[in-house]
This record gives structure tokens, C-alpha cells and sequence, in this order.
């Protein structure tokens, strides 16, 4: 069953829907059946009405208010039904004022996204290695340096085919790199969660 | 079209945060990460020149600013359809790499999403999956 399948049956009182109240909060049946309609048709190339992309201004109890790069505002209401990710699985508490995120859910009717799904601070980086220092990466992203730093025990490599090894001995330097990573706000550092090599 | 397959990755464009906040809007300058749109190795003759499927052994029809695709994450079933707003992924960087789950794989980068497009077929934090693209 879908999250908006599980909405709908939530407000309709099935046994499912229970859980879906649970997991959301109190949303009611005017919420939910107004989101259907908003979110019934999107087309392609339009903007996603149940996506946002912005940094964290402000945190207060289980909403997140976030500022898009296009300056539009949002709140987004984080349940104990959100995953969320911040470099692995992490809990609400992580979250700071400052991060950058993408974030999932359902746009309800009064504007508020419910939230399926964070991605904290998420960077996806198809760049070149100039330099491998000691637990770091030196990387060339459209002419920007980023420094990719290695977490013991989270940090892992995936050569071709190979499963996630944490081995980063055969990356090398004038190589391209595609990295999953955790951005430090406000800085040119991440923290690689795993970066994807051709040997 | 035939059905391709292949992987499927993210990238982010237009106004971000971080590191993305330097990449622009794309080879068809209407490209954002909060828009249903992905970026396709054969766009133009410039374009595939830098991707070179071709080095890989993948052969992809020319489709410009604006066609959709449909992709499908062949480790769920969910597909989202989205049209043409950049050049990429740059294929031959990555020839012959695999994605899997369980015995359902997919070989080489043919097609970038959005992270609104790829989110809404799997999570951001997989980075490649094996799809299906129409």
C-alpha cells in the first residue's frame, strides 16, 4: 500500500490506517483529501508539490522550516514515521539549523509537506581526484575544490562491481569518482558515505 | 522506443545548497532539482562527444530538450516519467559497472534524475539502481 493509499484508509479508520494516523499525526480527512487532489496530475518537467530542497532555518517540536534556494518557504513536519539520513539512518535529534536537505512527503492542504523521507545535507558528486591525502579525498567538481573526508566504519568504496568494501586503497588520483556523501554546512568538505570507482 | 536498460543515478541542478550551488541550470537551461526532469547522454553531437555511450557499447537515439522518458526502478516497480533538461551522465567514465539487487541488475549510466524524480522512485542515499527506461 502506498503513503497516500494509507492516508486515505487512515481517515476512512482501517486497521492500516491506523498505523498511518499513527506515523502522521493528526491529519485531518480534509488535509488528506484536499492533498489528493492538489497531487492528483504532475507533469513532466513541472515542479514536484511533494519534494523540497532548501536549508533548515528554524526547528520547532516536529516541524522543520526551510528556506528553498529559489527563496520560497516551507515547513515540513517530521513524524515518527520519516526516515531520515544524515551520512546513515540517523534520528531527529541530528537534525540542525543550518543543514541543507531534500525531503519527500505529502503536501497537505495547508501547505505543509509530511514528511516520508529526509536527506540531510545528501550530496551526490561526479568529480575528478586531484590528491589523496591522509583520510581524505582532494576533488575537482566543475572547478570547485571539495574536500571528501573518510569515516572509519562508515565510509565505504564500491570498484565496478564489487560489493561496498571500506578499503580506499585502490582509489587513485586523475580518476574520475562518483560520491554519496554528508555536506559540512557551510564549507567545501563532505564526509564520503560511499564513493563509486572505475578500476 | 525499445525498453533500455542500464543504471539510473541523481544529480542536482539549478539553485541548491552546498557543493551544488555552483553547477547552473544545465545544457537546456531550465534544469532544477525540485522538477521532474533528468539529463540524457544524447542530446545534441556536442553532447555526445563528451558522454560516449558508444564506449560502452550502448547505442542511444538522439532526444532533445524537453522529451520524456520514462524510468522505472526495476528493484520496486515504481516509475516516473520526466523530460530532458541536461547532458549526461557521462557514460564512458563508468563502462561496464553494475548495479544490483537480488539477481536484478543493471550495467552502465544512462540516465541522470533529479533528485525529486529519483526520490520518487528510491532513496537519494543509493545513489545507482537498475531500471528500465521507455
Amino acid at each position: 500500500m502506498d503513503r497516500r493509499k494509507l492516508l486515505t484508509s487512515a481517515v476512512l479508520g482501517g486497521a492500516a490506517g491506523l498505523v498511518g494516523a499513527t506515523a502522521l499525526g493528526s491529519l485531518s480527512p480534509e488535509d488528506v483529501f484536499a492533498a489528493e487532489g492538489a497531487n492528483a496530475k504532475i507533469n513532466p518537467g513541472d515542479p514536484d508539490p511533494n519534494f523540497v530542497e532548501g536549508r533548515i532555518t528554524g526547528i520547532t517540536d516536529t516541524v522543520l522550516f526551510v528556506t528553498s534556494s529559489d527563496g520560497s518557504l516551507h515547513s515540513i513536519r517530521v513524524t515518527n514515521g520519516t526516515s531520515i539520513w544524515k551520512l546513515n539512518p540517523t534520528t531527529f535529534d541530528e537534525v540542525k539549523v543550518g543543514d541543507g536537505l531534500y525531503a519527500r512527503g505529502l503536501r497537505l492542504a495547508d501547505g505543509t509537506l509530511a514528511a516520508d523521507s529526509l536527506w540531510v545535507n545528501i550530496v551526490n558528486l561526479n568529480a575528478h581526484v586531484d590528491s589523496i591525502g591522509r583520510g581524505s579525498l582532494n576533488l575537482d567538481h566543475h572547478g570547485q575544490r571539495v574536500v571528501a573526508h573518510v569515516e572509519n566504519g562508515r565510509s565505504a568504496a564500491v570498484y565496478n562491481n564489487t560489493p561496498a568494501v571500506s578499503d580506499m586503497s585502490m582509489l587513485e588520483a586523475g580518476k574520475h569518482v562518483k560520491v554519496i556523501g554528508a555536506w559540512h554546512p557551510d564549507t567545501n568538505e563532505i564526509t564520503i558515505s560511499t564513493v563509486y570507482a572505475a578500476v | 522506443m525499445a525498453a533500455l536498460y542500464g543504471e539510473v543515478s541523481w544529480f542536482c541542478c539549478g539553485n541548491s545548497w552546498g557543493p551544488c550551488g555552483t553547477v547552473g541550470k544545465g545544457a537546456c537551461g531550465t534544469c532544477n532539482s525540485g522538477s521532474r526532469q533528468h539529463a540524457w547522454p544524447n542530446t545534441s553531437a556536442a553532447c555526445l562527444t563528451i558522454t560516449r555511450p558508444d564506449r560502452c557499447g550502448e547505442t542511444l537515439a538522439r532526444r532533445t530538450c524537453g522529451h520524456v522518458h520514462t524510468t522505472t526502478n526495476r528493484c520496486t516497480g515504481k516509475a516516473i516519467a520526466t523530460s530532458i533538461a541536461d547532458c549526461g551522465p557521462q557514460t564512458d567514465l563508468f563502462c561496464g559497472e553494475r548495479t544490483c539487487c537480488g539477481s536484478v541488475c543493471g550495467s552502465n549510466r544512462v540516465i541522470d534524475l533529479t533528485p525529486s524524480a529519483y526520490s520518487a522512485i528510491g532513496s537519494l542515499s543509493t545513489g545507482l539502481l537498475p531500471a528500465m527506461i521507455t
